[in-house]
């Protein structure tokens, strides 16, 4: 500090006037302990300046301030002791089993770091839902506490409450306790419930499917003495005549598309497939010749079938065809949807006629999947409303939203002493119980399954419960005051148990290394089946009149997103577009536009291209659904309307719907109408708002989709794969041919192609969830579907034929125009085509040109890369994309509230892929070939000192293509099968013309028609 | 004194002395704004905020605010580029191509038509800006040495080529403007009064570069207007025609075409004339300029519209015969859907304004008419902007595969951002009304006296 002057503030201070320092002593009456603090005497001699303490005092703000701004801490904790198994970075995979009582799938798990995050196909295919169960495993809707009358409680209470409830009720003579679940395909839980029969007797154990199979298991009761479904070999029918049964899409085991696309390779046999159906099923899709039928005309075409089989009498015109057809194959399959009994035995005895078992239909090794008894439901809710129940315990059941007599079952709860319910949420069920037990998710439990005779799956948990569940199993054993663990109690059971010997004296598994290598493998194949003896079989055929009728009939439909609604509240299949409208967040009744235009519904286009359409309230045997939203569907026979279950959740959570959270239900309940019936249809007032990600259905006349049939690809391989030829100077050339672009070298290193079979691809969609879990595709929701902004990196364009043509409009001179505007629209009864579309990565790509900014560029091993850090968003390379296959982030979609999605919640996030960045405002994405998954091949090619084998090789869309559509590989390695299907002469290049040289090409589609 | 043909109408009227060219062109500069001006301009910079708020709020939400989806990835945003792009040529094809010419009628107009150019290309660079995902990323698109590597620009995008060509024809026309004005800076400095307005003095003397109209400093004035003139009659086609290359260059039906350069050039001098029209037909009025802003210039003007879209008209008419004629599918039915699709009404309209509407020009009455003028310039510039749109959204809405088609409907940011540009555009257009000496008065006067005065007194 500055030596300090002395200044004088007046003369009298000067001239040392008294008066001043008599003044100055009076300032403070008190003394004021001014030494104290500046006692220090070398304070005055300091050298600290103003401007010093100026600086000090800047500094030591703007410190504090920057110290304020913390940046928000992410707790990581990490591992103490690592496990040996984990390698952070590295995946490891476990074999297990999702059967979620209604799909059934044998999984391998990928886990990262602890963290389930992907499902693979391991001995049977996956579908769509069951790709998508692992987000369900993180939701953060779930129930997390066991829960007594509305209020968390643990588990020790709850225990001893239902113990000494069931043990009341087991010694008062008279009560009776009910178990209501689904299906049960674990023979362990199986024997873990007579376990508990015989601790409490009086105990019944009732099945239920959410679908029900029950006319079908009656009718192979009675006909093979076996309460199961046949195992189908579509592989190896002729023809297959399908009456409705969706096997391709929710229908039996997710394995039938396998068997369906292996059964119709051109190049080998290709068998003929006829649906007679009234709502367009996946599988009528995909039909050589469909027949739309009403509901009501089913059993009398079957029946009208049989006796032209039988040569009494010829089939119904509409069918006469299918009979011949029928006749002349040696090997066939009729399948039929009904849940009549009367009309299942009349199709048994259609297949033994045509000598099908033991060749296409396997009844000695039936499939167990389907279980539920609707006798037996029907009489336990007649005992409920008696008052005759006095335990309920529910488990893996949602009867009061999926049961048709709904109400009667509510009615009735409320008349059971205890209510117990084992289930994964606080669904329409739970919420009506005394006690709610969370279950835990497949992902998280121990388990077996019998899916059919001779073949076992284990489950294993891939990461520890999240919430405080336990699986019923766990319950059960508790409830039987058995100290086991469900673990144990497996293991003992395939190593102890009398039932499951191998050989007399031999178990299923016999020791603990045994075990481990079964556990490792997910499956085990057993020769001890169940004996069938087929000296028993009793085939009857019931009559059925052919009936007709001028009334508009509504029959139920499962979608291959929603399914039976049980997972209602994951956003991947919320958003997955439904493969035959394109529509997704809904469902609607589907109606034919003759139908449509008769009652006066439209469907039209809003001015941002959105879909609206009129509302209806329809009546189904005396129930009612009020503002329907109506969709025109091609292919919906005339005279029939059909809505989707899995629908209308009320207590399903946030995405699926609330009402206890104001969330409003999506779409309506179609449960309720399960029985069908005749439809009456008022149309009201109102706008219904759609979310399609396809407003456009026709091919408008282009090469798209080529496609021939079987008769001309047997004649010329190449039929059907047109290619324009160009004059240049030199002779007429391919446009591949003529070339302005210096090549990429694809001679070094890898050059990754990818090939897309339309003949074998299905529409099913199962790629489109696993591409969402594997690159972390936002999900965006309906408001922003519907201005066309969905972020599917994968999409399936479904194109419907339509009734104008360029060969029609050049024969009877038809103009362009009217040509062009005729063409949008698709036929009332049209053959469908399904192209996935991805990037496909062009090796004279046009968006790499128009990037200013090099955000898009060529790999070099075939792929167009994006770089998303350097993309500045200007949106050219989409707008130049021929294929529009680039997706942009309008908005912020994770962690952020408007988008209130599984990016958006702790839990919801976990499912994320480390190896893939999740996406910013602003930038553009799209398909990159899982890049990621690429490089770990290579990585782990490279540290073993081999080649990447072909079967390693797998994009997220290829490993779980159920039909082997999608084939990606090597084209510089001979050994992959790419190479094959490069020079096939089904080959094809999407939009050759423009000559942009994609790495993803198409096989051409065949269909076996005339 | 100039020569000219005793039949030629005068370019001047009123028997104006060079004290009154003077007096009238300083007055708005001097006086105090009128009730018109405010009311002008209040509204203006109303849009104007309007417009930056609706900015604004697509930087800190996402591009998401707006009507576009991933077929239809530009919209309003480019079509509103292009547009105030096409508005920004009149004014160097007065200024340089006419000054090459000979055409002394541009001398009353060139000094607002310059001013024009530049707020309009002011508003057209903010669009490429703004309709970045990450506008905060925007100086990657500049190939600045930096940090990252090797990482440099693409050379190969047209959306590169508008940064240089936008830059370049921005900076020449903002210094031809600014060369042009010296002189009347120096004549507004000399009639300050230091007591006054010291600093108005002090900013005038400053902008006037110590112009102190020696001999010398007429000679390089010339010199360098001409050399300017030369550099800058280029950079009137080759704008345009880089900006038609971001469509001309790409695989999509409808943009796919090499008629566009020349298309594109032709279609900005006519919305540019149409333009310019508009607003001197106000600014005339408003700030009393009724003797410089004659019908004959408007004529002239209205002559050049009539031919440029004619020739717009001959363009459209090209595109459709070359779709019929290159055989290709995919072709045809982009004009098929423009005519007839969804958006014929925005088609209707661009064919209306820009090709029928103008003919009327054939008719003396109507292109020697101040109010036909007016009604038609705003058909011409509403024109021309659906002719933007039409190529832009209707190419594609509907391109390749029909899976992806959709619509585009526009939400009320991207209304907002447009009004708001143009509320700008008016903004700075009113400001400058009032600061800059809005007609090249040195220029002016070297018409002022012509050969056949004394016979066109008579």
């Amino acid at each position: 500090m500055i030596k300090a002057k002395k200044y004088w503030k007046g003369l009298a201070e000067l001239n040392n006037d008294p008066i001043v320092e008599k003044l100055a002593q009076n300032e403070f009456v008190e003394d004021i302990p001014v030494d104290d603090f500046l006692g220090d005497s070398d304070l005055g001699s300091g050298s600290t300046s103003r401007r010093d303490f100026l600086k000090f005092l800047g500094f030591s703000t703007a410190a504090a301030t920057l110290a304020a701004c913390e940046a928000p801490v992410n707790k990581v904790i990490p591992y103490v002791v690592k496990p040996d198994e984990i390698i952070p970075g590295v995946a490891n995979y476990y074999a297990s089993t999702i059967y979620d009582g209604h799909d059934f799938a044998s999984v391998l798990v990928k886990t990262r770091e602890g963290r389930p995050i992907k499902i693979e196909p391991n001995k049977t295919a996956t579908n769509a839902r069951v790709q998508a169960s692992v987000l369900s495993m993180y939701d953060s809707a779930r129930l997390k506490n066991p829960m007594k009358g509305k209020v968390d409680t643990d588990w020790e209470t709850i225990d001893a409450d239902i113990i000494s409830k069931l043990e009341k009720i087991s010694t008062d003579k008279g009560k009776n306790i009910a178990l209501l679940t689904s299906t049960i395909i674990s023979p362990s839980t199986e024997k873990l419930i007579s376990g508990f029969s015989e601790k409490y007797g009086n105990v019944r154990h009732v099945q239920m499917d959410t679908i029900s199979h029950h006319g079908m298991l009656e009718a192979n009761k009675s006909t093979f003495g076996v309460r199961a479904l046949p195992t189908y070999h579509f592989d190896k029918a002729d023809v297959i005549v399908s009456f409705g049964a969706d096997f391709l899409g929710n229908w039996g085991s997710t394995d039938y598309a396998t068997d369906y696309a292996n059964g119709r390779n051109p190049n080998k046999k290709m068998s003929k497939h006829y649906q007679i159906e009234s709502t367009l099923t996946l599988t009528g899709s995909n039909a050589d010749e469909r027949i739309p039928i009403k509901p009501s005309e089913q059993a009398g075409l079957l029946y009208s079938l049989y006796n032209d089989l039988n040569g009494v009498g010829t089939a119904d015109s509409r069918i006469s065809k299918i009979v011949e057809a029928l006749k002349s194959v040696n090997s066939s399959i009729v399948v039929c949807n009904s849940n009549d009994k009367d009309v299942q035995l009349l199709v048994n005895s259609i297949n033994k006629k045509l000598g099908n078992y033991k060749i296409t239909i396997d009844i000695s090794n039936p499939s167990y999947l389907r279980k539920g008894n609707d006798d037996d439901v029907a009489n336990l809710i007649s005992d409920m409303n008696i008052g005759n129940i006095d335990a309920l315990i529910t488990y893996n059941v949602n009867p009061s939203y999926t049961l048709v007599n709904a109400h009667d079952f509510n009615t009735g709860l409320s008349k059971v002493g205890m209510k117990v319910s084992s289930s994964l949420y606080m669904d329409e069920t739970a919420t009506k119980m005394d006690y709610v037990c969370p279950d835990n998710h497949n992902l998280e439990s121990w388990g077996d399954a019998n899916p059919s005779n001779g073949i076992y799956t284990l489950m294993q948990p891939t990461i520890n419960p999240l919430f405080n569940g336990r699986q019923f199993q766990d319950s059960l054993l508790s409830w039987t005051n058995n100290s086991k663990e469900y673990y144990n109690y497996i293991q003992s059971h395939y190593m102890n148990d009398d039932k499951h010997l191998e050989q007399p004296g031999i178990s299923l598994i016999s020791d603990e290394p045994d075990w481990n290598k079964k556990l490792h493998d997910g499956y085990f194949i057993t020769e001890n089946r169940e004996e069938y003896n087929s000296d028993n079989e009793i085939f009857s055929a019931p009559y059925f009149p052919l009936l007709s009728s001028e009334d508009i009939e509504f029959e139920i439909s499962e979608k291959i997103s929603m399914g039976d609604g049980s997972q209602s509240n994951n956003p991947w299949l919320q958003e997955l577009p439904d493969p035959l409208s394109r529509a997704c967040w809904d469902n609607y009744l589907t109606i034919s536009a003759s139908n449509a235009r008769d009652l006066g519904i439209k469907n039209w286009n809003v001015s941002n291209g959105a879909l609206n359409g009129s509302m209806v309230n329809i009546t189904v045997d005396g129930y009612e659904l009020k503002n329907v939203p109506v969709m025109i569907q091609p292919g919906q026979a005339v005279g029939t309307v059909s809505l989707a279950v899995g629908y209308g959740r009320t207590h399903a959570g946030k995405c699926g719907g609330d009402v206890s959270e104001g969330v409003k239900p999506i779409g309506h309940n179609a449960y309720p109408l399960s029985n069908g019936g005749v439809a009456k249809i008022e149309v009201v007032e109102g706008t219904h708002e759609f979310a399609a990600t396809q407003l456009h259905h026709t091919m408008m006349g282009r090469d798209i989709v080529k496609e021939t049939t079987l008769a001309e690809y047997i004649k010329n391989p190449a039929s059907g794969n047109h290619t324009d030829l160009y004059h240049t100077h030199d002779g007429k050339k391919k446009a591949s041919e003529v070339s302005l672009w210096d090549e990429h070298d694809h001679e070094t290193g890898h050059f990754w192609n990818l090939s897309i079979d339309l003949t074998a691809c299905n529409g099913c969609a199962a790629c489109v969830v696993s591409c969402h879990a594997e690159n972390n595709v936002p999900v965006v929701g309906k408001e922003e579907v519907r201005k066309s902004r969905d972020m599917h990196w994968l999409r399936i364009d479904r194109y419907f034929s339509s009734d104008m043509t360029k060969e029609k409009s050049e024969k009877e001179n038809i103009s362009a125009i009217t040509m062009y505007a005729d063409m949008e629209n698709p036929s009332d009864s049209p053959e469908t085509v399904y192209q996935p579309v991805m990037c496909q990565h062009c090796n004279h790509a046009p968006c790499e040109t128009v990037c200013p900014v090099a955000a898009t560029s060529h790999g070099m091993e075939g792929q167009n890369h994006m770089a998303y850090n350097r993309c500045v968003g200007t949106r050219y390379c989409a707008n130049n994309c021929p294929y529009k296959v680039r997706r942009f982030n309008w908005f912020q979609y994770s962690d952020n509230n408007q988008f209130d999605y599984n990016m958006n919640d702790d839990y919801g996030k976990m499912v994320l892929n480390p190896d893939v960045v999740v996406r910013s405002r602003g930038v553009m994405e799209k398909c990159s070939m899982c890049i990621q998954k690429i490089q770990e091949i290579k990585l782990t090619a490279k540290k073993d000192g081999k080649k990447v084998a072909d079967k390693d090789a797998q994009t997220a869309c290829s490993s779980v293509c159920a039909t082997n559509a999608i084939v990606f590989g090597d084209a510089n390695d001979e050994s992959h099968k790419i190479n094959e299907l490069k020079e096939d002469s089904r080959k094809y290049d999407l939009l050759d013309h423009l000559n942009v040289a994609p790495s993803v090409f198409y096989q051409t589609k065949i269909r076996n028609k005339a | 004194m100039q020569k000219e043909a005793e039949i030629r109408d005068p370019l001047i009227l009123g028997n104006k002395s060079y004290h009154d060219i003077t007096k009238d062109v300083s007055l708005p500069v001097e006086g105090k704004a009128n009730k018109y001006w405010w009311i002008l301009f209040s509204l203006s910079a109303a849009l104007m905020l309007w417009g930056f708020a609706c900015m604004a709020y697509t930087i800190g939400t996402g591009i998401g605010v707006w009507g576009n989806n991933n077929t239809v990835g530009w919209a309003w945003d480019i079509t509103n580029f292009v547009w105030w792009i096409g508005i920004g040529h009149a004014g160097t094809l007065i200024s340089a191509v006419l000054l090459l010419f000979r055409q002394k009628w541009r001398m009353s107009i060139n000094r607002s038509a310059e001013a024009m150019t530049i707020f309009g290309v002011a508003q057209a660079a903010l669009f490429p800006l703004i309709h970045m995902g990450r506008p905060w990323l925007a100086y990657y698109v500049f190939p600045i040495p930096n940090q990252f590597g090797s990482l440099w620009v693409n050379f190969n995008s047209p959306l590169l080529w508008d940064v240089f060509a936008i830059s370049t024809y921005f900076s020449v026309s903002v210094v031809f403007w600014y060369i042009g004005l010296i002189p009347d800076f120096a004549m507004i400095r000399d009639r300050m009064s230091a007591k006054i307005s010291p600093m108005r003095k002090k900013l005038y003397s400053l902008l006037s570069f110590g112009w102190s109209g020696k001999s010398k400093h007429w000679q390089r004035f010339e010199l360098v207007s001409l050399v300017l003139a030369g550099l800058a009659t280029p950079l009137v086609f080759s704008v345009h025609s880089i900006v038609s290359m971001d469509f001309a260059t790409s695989v999509i039906p409808g943009w796919h075409t090499t008629i566009f350069p020349p298309y594109f050039v032709l279609g900005a001098l006519f919305s540019g004339f149409a333009m310019v029209e508009t607003l001197l037909i106000i600014m005339r009025k408003v700030v009393n300029l009724e003797s410089y802003i004659t019908i004959k210039h408007i004529e002239y003007m209205n002559v050049i519209i009539l031919l440029t879209g004619s020739l717009v008209g001959t363009a459209y008419i090209t595109e459709l015969f070359m779709s019929w004629y290159s055989g290709v599918e995919f072709e045809q039915y982009a004009f098929i859907n423009r005519a007839t699709g969804p958006y014929w009404w925005a088609y209707a309209i661009m064919m209306t304004c820009n090709v029928l509407t103008p003919q009327l020009y054939w008719i003396g009455a109507i292109r020697k008419s101040f109010v036909w003028t007016f009604i038609l310039s705003i058909f011409v510039n509403i024109g021309m902007w659906f002719e933007r749109f039409v190529i832009i959204v209707t190419s594609l809405h509907r391109d390749y595969l029909p899976s992806s088609w959709t619509m585009y409907s526009p939400t009320f940011v991207d209304i907002g951002i447009f009004l708001g540009t143009i509320g700008f555009f008016f903004t700075l257009f009113l400001l400058y009304s009032r600061t800059f000496p809005v007609i090249a008065q040195a220029e002016l006067k070297t018409i002022l006296k012509s050969s056949g005065s004394e016979y066109k007194n008579k």
